[in-house]
């Protein structure tokens, strides 16, 4: 009798058929133990199948026989046109603070006015005499040169005479 | 039939790739056709029947859209499985997926499943048995990373071949059968368990 017994992986090349060589195929003619070892492994992968297939067809059994297949293009279509629109909309979004500072051009005009009159301003600010009483400082400073153009002059030239 | 497939794959034949781009056209064939096999892939990895019929019809919708890029080098089954792997992987890295995944919710009571199994003639003692084992065997599955427990799926469920699960999962075939030999590992533990 062979005590030889095939390797477990020996035994599983043969489940596989790749490779099962005459010299397995004779053993296990022969040898009952290894025949018992192979058939109890099949039989478990058997008892595996029957049971993966009747539960397979059961779950199947309780859906509807044809598949519903929707319509893709839409979704598709739907995820385009928003993909497209995105930008659409970062582009609007920067076009509104341009759009919405239109009138700036303007600005420069006014501001060119505004310093004009400011410069007036500083102008008639500055002048130590305001033009209102520009005429009596021209009296005062030829004050000197007519006496009867003022009584106080008139009142000084006639201290000093004394 | 299949080794026709296999030359189209190639690219060594054209017209089986034409009747797959016309398979391809018409949406409800296509889901009559492939609709149970990609639920079953769906609902096997996700454990959650909505989740499951969600990521179908979005499978079917993704690979309508997509039939101008069939280029016909593999089948329309391992195409549909390519794009339904990507979805349920989206799906399980959902918060809300992982909220559910966490609260337990969608967890299968095997336990039920294998009483539903139960065949008329078998007696209570040998039906407990199997019970046993195939809560085992559910439960170690279930345990296993979300990649190994989508290769062990396509294989022992869907009963594809290794080439086809490394196209629709992206993989190399190599790194499919390493994954599939600790599938099974995990399954073989589970199993000397019950023994």
């Amino acid at each position: 009798m062979n005590t030889n017994h095939l390797s477990a992986w020996q035994q599983e090349e043969y489940i596989l058929q790749q490779g099962a060589d005459q010299q397995t195929l004779h053993h296990l003619e022969e040898c009952a133990q290894c025949r018992d070892a192979v058939a109890r492994l099949e039989h478990g992968l058997a008892l595996f199948r029957g049971a993966a297939v009747k539960w397979s067809s059961e779950c199947l059994a309780a859906r509807p026989a044809q598949l519903r297949f929707v319509p893709s293009g839409r979704p598709s279509v739907l995820r385009w046109a928003v993909a497209a629109m995105v930008p659409l909309v970062l582009l609007l979004l920067a076009l509104v603070p341009f759009h919405l500072s239109g009138p700036r051009p303007a600005q420069p005009v006014a501001q060119i006015s505004d310093d004009a009159l400011l410069e007036q301003v500083d102008e008639q600010v500055s002048v130590a005499v305001p033009s209102s009483m520009e005429s009596l400082t021209h009296l005062v400073s030829t004050g000197s040169n007519s006496s009867a153009a003022s009584p106080e002059s008139g009142s000084r030239h006639f201290v000093q005479t004394n | 039939m299949e080794a026709l497939e296999r030359l189209n794959y190639a690219g060594e034949f054209s017209p089986l790739r034409d009747r797959m781009i016309a398979e391809l056209e018409d949406i409800n064939t296509l889901c009559a056709t492939y609709r149970s096999r990609i639920y079953r892939y769906a609902l096997l990895s996700l454990r959650d029947p909505d989740l499951a019929e969600t990521v179908t019809q979005d499978c079917f919708l993704r690979a309508y859209k997509a039939r101008e890029e069939f280029r016909g080098d593999c089948s329309l089954a391992t195409w549909l499985t390519r794009i339904a792997t990507n979805l349920i992987r989206d799906s399980t890295r959902s918060r809300k997926f992982q909220f559910w995944k966490m609260a337990n919710s969608t967890a299968v009571d095997a336990g039920a499943m294998a009483d539903r199994l139960r065949s008329p003639g078998i007696s209570p003692e040998i039906s407990l048995v199997v019970r046993e084992q195939l809560v085992k065997v559910w439960d170690s599955v279930e345990a296993l990373p979300d990649k190994q427990r989508s290769v062990f799926l396509l294989r022992f469920v869907e009963e594809m071949e290794l080439p086809e699960i490394a196209t629709a999962m992206g993989l190399r075939v190599g790194t499919v059968k390493s994954h599939l030999h600790r599938g099974l590992a995990a399954v073989r533990k589970a199993m000397e368990r019950t023994k």
